[in-house]
């Protein structure tokens, strides 16, 4: 198991880098071989794996375990936690363990709500938000303190995330919106995947006016799109999601192989034109269930090799 | 007031199958409201019950009152004589009204009725909605009137999510998103800075996590 | 079934449905009208008494409101379509069935009562045996 150390993630960052992120979703059993299936296929094209937290409100392997597995491939696991399902005592003593056992990265979210899950019939937690999570860990690093105000034996320090949407509507709260996340702990931000690039440049611009690029590391998401149906169906019925007519158009027409090869030109092109844009530190990956196609994804972005620490 | 709806007749038939006389017990004030269990309604119930037990050739006496309110000792005495005569009281209050009998009539059978939901408002003509869950720590003033404890549907201090859609919430597209009223309505009252302010977790003391509440008033104790 | 089966229906007429005023029932060999009850609105109709009309052993009720936009009180008879509506329902859940109630305008009234009595045909009597009901109050 990788020995306790600084996050090699935050260290990239940190040293002026554009960093590369990806996300895995833990199965649905307690087969611990397809979290390393998984991991192997990410491992070295990356610089962090974000773990999901019972995604979708469906029950799979604790982000916790999934993460340990994925350090015991020596690859940096971001660990997501969700305030669904987990009180503030839980969360906590989580993060405490979490940092025991070599995890340096945590990203702060609310969560799907349960009724849209595998177990509707459960009562959901929210005893705090994300925000007030955000919160809790930064002064768990900063001050050493819990949330009651005890001194911790050891501070867990922690590379703190939260989830952005710039675009979700209003635009102009959407920036009040990531100042409030930044001021509460957030040290780096991962937005929902871009495929509207003049709006995303107009979120960015806000952003920087608001000197908020200045405190906080911004990682924009990238979902390559598989097939003109994978592209309606994102743009009709996932909330928060903005997938302009031109970007459904162009693959529309194609399909199987030449529809997998178009959507990862588009990414290819959506990669390219965020590397210009000031502000954006990195790459956040969101290939669901397509792991396979990150490392082809990287390569081809030109993001290879990736540092090692 | 406070919201209930009726439980199904078939729910309701199998409570009641062991007994021969029931009382059904209305109540004159929320499930009134609502249409759950006020005169007009335990009229409806008891017609309904007899007529279902009564096709299945099992004739059921019931007996029909109801009384101002049943969460108050004073007016849940009227029933004494009534309760008396009968084997179980079907009641059509409340879950405090039923445990308010409860407390009174030691030895009774009582079966609810209704399925109690929540406090709620008249939105429009039948339509009830809920609106406040008793947080026991009301910050109405810091979100323009509208509760985020109550109408957001993951309790959030500092919202949105990013579930919300439309003005519309993840949960049910029937649902508005709370977080777009509050931005809406600060906005309108020119309060939008309230938004910037971050929100410390809530301390559920106050609420019924902290365990089931008493209200004392000292002054009003004789 | 032994004997031909004879349906008995309630009617609930609103009185400014027809031209008189007076409900009068159809030429129909297998039905017979038990009661017609007037009201000066089809609005007056509540679900209790309905309910009564088949604790009494009715096998079936037809309501008569006025038509759409011709209602004296504005909305009574809109009010009265959507009782009986949540009446069917109830009747469903209490294993009567709801086919044995019916709302209709006056002038539909024959092709109503024809459905009805079509739809009773097939149903039967009604389950329910009326029996002497104690009620103190």
């Amino acid at each position: 198991m990788k020995s306790a150390g600084q996050s090699k993630f935050k260290s990239i960052l940190a040293a002026g880098g554009f960093a590369v992120t990806a996300e895995c979703g833990p199965p649905r059993g307690a087969n611990a071989e397809i979290i390393h299936r998984k991991g192997e296929l990410l491992k070295g094209c990356v610089d962090a794996v974000n773990v999901t937290d019972n995604q979708t409100a469906v029950v799979r392997m604790s982000s916790l375990a999934a993460c340990l597995h994925l350090l015991e491939l020596g690859i940096e696991p971001v660990m997501q936690m969700v305030t669904r399902d987990r009180n503030r005592i839980a969360l906590q003593s989580d993060i405490l363990g979490a940092y025991s056992l070599g995890i340096r990265n945590i990203l702060c979210l609310s969560g799907d709500h349960q009724s849209l899950g595998s177990q509707p019939e459960a009562s959901n937690v929210f005893d705090i938000d994300s925000l007030n999570l955000l919160h809790a860990v930064r002064v768990m690093r900063d001050e050493g303190k819990d949330m009651s105000g005890f001194a911790l034996n050891s501070a867990p320090a922690m590379f703190i995330g939260a989830a952005a949407n710039p675009f979700a509507d209003p635009l102009a709260y959407r920036v009040v919106r990531l100042a409030k996340k930044i001021s509460a702990g957030a040290d780096f931000i991962q937005t929902q995947c871009v495929y509207n690039l003049p709006r995303f440049k107009e979120w960015m611009r806000l952003a920087r006016e608001e000197g908020l690029t200045e405190r906080v590391y911004i990682m924009a998401g990238i979902t390559p799109l598989k097939s003109a149906r994978m592209a309606q169906f994102m743009a009709t019925k996932v909330a928060g999601m903005d997938v302009p007519e031109g970007v459904i158009k162009r693959l529309s027409g194609v399909t199987g192989p030449a529809a997998l090869e178009e959507g990862l030109k588009i990414a290819l092109e959506t990669i390219a034109e965020l590397r210009t844009i000031p502000g954006v530190r990195g790459i956040h990956i969101m290939a669901i269930e397509a792991e396979e196609r990150v490392s082809e994804l990287v390569q081809a972005a030109g993001l290879l090799p990736r540092p090692v620490k | 007031m406070i919201v209930a709806k009726q439980k199904p007749i078939a729910e309701i038939k199998e409570m009641l199958r062991p007994y021969q006389k029931v009382l059904i017990l209305g109540c004159g004030t929320c499930v009134k409201t609502c249409f759950a269990g006020g005169e007009d309604e335990v009229a409806t119930l008891g017609a309904a019950l007899r007529l279902a037990f009564g096709r299945e050739g099992r004739h059921i006496k019931t007996e029909e009152l109801t009384v101002e309110r049943q969460c108050e000792d004073a007016f849940i005495q009227e029933a004494v004589p009534a309760v008396a005569r009968n084997e179980a009281v079907l009641s059509l209050a409340c879950g405090a009204g039923v445990q308010a009998m409860a407390r009174r009539f030691g030895k009774t059978i009582l079966l609810p009725g209704v399925n109690t939901t929540f406090i709620g408002v008249l939105e429009k003509p039948g339509l009830f909605t809920e609106e406040c869950s008793g947080c026991g720590d009301c910050e109405l003033d810091t979100f323009g009137g509208i509760c985020p404890v109550t109408r957001c549907s993951k309790r959030l201090m500092n919202g949105p999510c990013g579930g919300s859609k439309n003005g519309k919430c993840e949960v049910s597209p029937d649902i508005d998103c709370a977080w777009q009223l509050i931005i809406d309505r600060l906005t309108a009252l020119g309060q939008q800075d309230n938004l910037k302010r971050y929100i410390p977790a809530k301390d559920w003391r106050p609420s019924l996590s902290g365990g089931p509440r008493r209200l004392l008033r000292e002054d009003h104790v004789v | 079934m032994s004997s031909k089966f004879e349906p008995k229906i309630h009617v609930f007429y609103c009185v400014n449905a027809f031209a008189q005023g007076v409900f009068s029932p159809p030429d129909a060999e297998n039905a017979a009208f038990v009661k017609s009850i007037k009201m000066p609105c089809s609005s007056m109709i509540k679900d209790v008494f309905i309910l009564k009309a088949f604790e009494c052993g009715s096998d079936g009720v037809v309501v008569i409101g006025c038509p759409s936009g011709k209602c004296k009180r504005v909305d009574g008879n809109m009010r009265a379509a959507k009782r009986v509506a949540w009446v069917q329902k109830l009747l469903d859940e209490i294993g009567l069935s709801g086919k044995r109630l019916v709302y209709t305008v006056g002038d539909e009234t024959d092709a109503a009562t024809t459905l009805l009595l079509k739809q009773l045909a097939e149903l039967g009597p009604n389950p329910f045996k009326p029996v002497e009901q104690a009620n103190p109050k």
